[in-house]
């Protein structure tokens, strides 16, 4: 039993380590060799491994977290002389289990002023973890998250899709993530284990897309100096993404039938075929329905690729993922570049919502890099913002209103109606509403047109 | 015989899943014959594999690894030797002359399982 007087009045020696015993953050310090010099109890369950183990041993083997290689946070602490904050990270214990925490750092200095090393705190977010999992288990398919109904849809059943050997074209416009979709499609499905190859066939030319696809024998044109083989046969057994099937010309369109239909292809400057055995993944930004009835696609083709159709909605559609998507991108990008962006604030949020995303997706994700390059730390603001989204008239970021999402609203409505020449049916369809709630909200919105 | 290992400057990296340099060697009379660096997405554990599949190597030497790539790499018939720390090139030397793993590149938890052969 702790006598209580022991942990009254100014903290001694002995208070201190009975405090640090007690707290559920596992806490460690360490010298300027990085070995440890202290190792808590917490520390102790949480990382699997005993404080006689971990004392005396760099911190990296022991605490063994996705940041020791390139984000060391207590190197950055111990470097800059600042501490940070609630990082997110995990570690791996000695059961080979990922355990999710958040550290924070700070030095570690004596009541002379003078630094001895450094202090790591971190949390345990297991179960934090578990329950946000759980909730975010409906809109999050392998790298791609969505909250937006028409995606859940592909949600459902994308399972189903991914089983079977279906050849599946994706619609959607430039920056929608059709090749996430496909790389989801192929990962979830039993050819997973095998090569997913992509090729993008609107960038390259007829000769050089058939020698990609389909690789060439020696000798069959000037420099083929040995075999080279094609993405089919690269890919065996896995998938293939043709990526902007609907840029390809007639004549390459007739190869790639055949190959559909026949299961077999011959390499360019060979004599025999070679059989296939991939699934097909085709994407396209354009229509090819439409395509198919101004000749520019071949009907048998069409048929051919269009067993399962995905269409994935432009972000201007779903932009209630706009908020998860920004989550998303400053994990990683915090990650990559080793920064600790902790989010956006509020005017930046009602910028984002108010703009429209011709380039989709990949236009946010670039907008978040670029406010990645001008945020150091802390949370990205309207002066990390490219100067298209913050010179645009009436935005939340110039024009400050009591309530952001209210003005985020009226700013997508009337863009989509400016967009559309304000015809509110095609604003509908733009916006990816039915027309009665468009009238709904111009009405509740208090829209002038 | 060939073995790679996932390296953070001459150090074995401490974590596997957070690394991207191979260091490949090849072993031959108890010495490195030839080594050679190249770099792989440890979130692409199967490309992992093609990669250690097309230089021809047989043991994967690494950090801490999570359950996951650690039993696909298995599945695949490469040994792997895990949780080992310390400077690469001194641990290839000493694994080439002994194949083991010395006391001072075993990680605190450091077992006979993370000797894994398939």
């Amino acid at each position: 039993m702790i006598d209580p007087k022991k942990i009254s009045g100014p903290l001694t020696q002995e208070t201190t380590q009975i405090i640090l015993e007690c707290i559920s953050d596992g806490v460690f310090t360490i010298d300027y060799n990085w070995e440890i010099t202290s190792f808590n109890r917490a520390a102790e369950e949480i990382t699997g491994i005993s404080r006689k183990e971990a004392i005396g041993r760099h911190c990296w083997e022991v605490f063994r977290s996705n940041m020791c290689e390139a984000q060391c946070a207590l190197k950055k602490t111990m470097e800059e002389g600042k501490p940070y904050v609630s990082t997110s990270a995990y570690i791996i214990d000695s059961s080979q289990k990922k355990i999710p925490i958040s550290v924070s750092t700070s030095l570690l200095i004596d009541k002379h002023g003078e630094v001895l090393g450094g202090v790591e705190i971190f949390r345990d977010h297991s179960l934090v973890e578990a329950l946000r999992k759980q909730l975010s288990a409906s809109f999050h398919v392998e790298d791609i998250v969505s909250n937006s109904t028409a995606m859940k849809k592909i949600f459902t059943i994308l399972p189903q899709i991914s089983q079977s050997d279906a050849t599946v074209l994706i619609e959607g416009e430039t920056g929608t993530g059709k090749e996430l979709m496909a790389r989801a499609i192929h990962n979830m499905g039993p050819r997973k284990d095998r090569p997913f190859m992509a090729i993008n066939c609107g960038a390259l030319p007829d000769t050089l897309l058939e020698s990609e696809l389909f690789g060439y024998k020696k000798g069959a044109f000037t420099h083929a100096v040995k075999d080279k083989p094609g993405k089919f046969a690269l890919a065996r057994g896995g998938t293939v993404f043709l990526d902007e099937i609907g840029d390809t010309s007639p004549a390459f369109q007739v190869s790639l039938l055949r190959v559909l239909q026949e299961h077999e292809y011959t390499p360019l400057g060979g004599v025999e075929k070679e059989d296939t055995d991939v699934r097909i993944i085709a994407a396209t930004n354009r229509d090819l329905s439409e395509l198919m009835e101004t000749d520019q696609f071949r009907q048998d083709l069409y048929y051919r690729v269009n067993v399962v159709k995905l269409f994935l909605p432009p972000l201007r559609q779903r932009m209630e993922d706009v908020p998860l998507l920004v989550e998303r991108f400053i994990s990683k990008l915090n990650l990559r570049q080793g920064k600790f962006i902790q989010g956006i604030d509020h005017a930046v949020l009602a910028s984002l919502m108010s703009h429209s995303f011709p380039g989709n997706i990949r236009e946010l994700e670039n907008i978040i890099e670029h406010a990645f390059v001008l945020c150091q730390e802390g949370i990205i603001s309207c002066d990390h913002l490219p100067g298209f989204l913050v010179q645009k008239k009436q935005t939340p970021c110039q024009a400050p209103v009591d309530d952001p999402v209210k003005a985020a609203q009226i700013n997508l409505i009337s863009d989509a109606l400016a967009r559309n020449n304000y015809n509110r049916n095609a604003a509908a369809k733009d916006l990816g509403i039915h027309k009665s709630t468009l009238f709904r909200r111009i009405k509740k919105l208090g829209i002038k047109l | 015989m060939k073995l790679a290992v996932t390296v953070w400057g001459n150090r074995i990296s401490p974590v596997f899943d957070a690394a991207s340099t191979l260091l490949v060697a090849e072993i031959s009379d108890k010495k490195i014959s030839r080594h050679y660096y190249t770099d792989f997405d440890p979130e692409a554990p199967m490309d992992l594999i093609h990669t250690l599949k097309k230089h021809h190597v047989n043991i994967l030497v690494c950090g801490a690894i999570s359950k996951t790539p650690a039993s696909l790499i298995l599945d695949q018939h490469i040994h792997l030797i895990s949780f080992v720390t310390g400077n690469a090139r001194q641990f290839l030397d000493s694994f080439a002359l002994a194949r083991t793993v010395e006391k001072k590149n075993r990680m605190p938890g450091f077992n006979q399982s993370c000797m894994n052969v398939y």
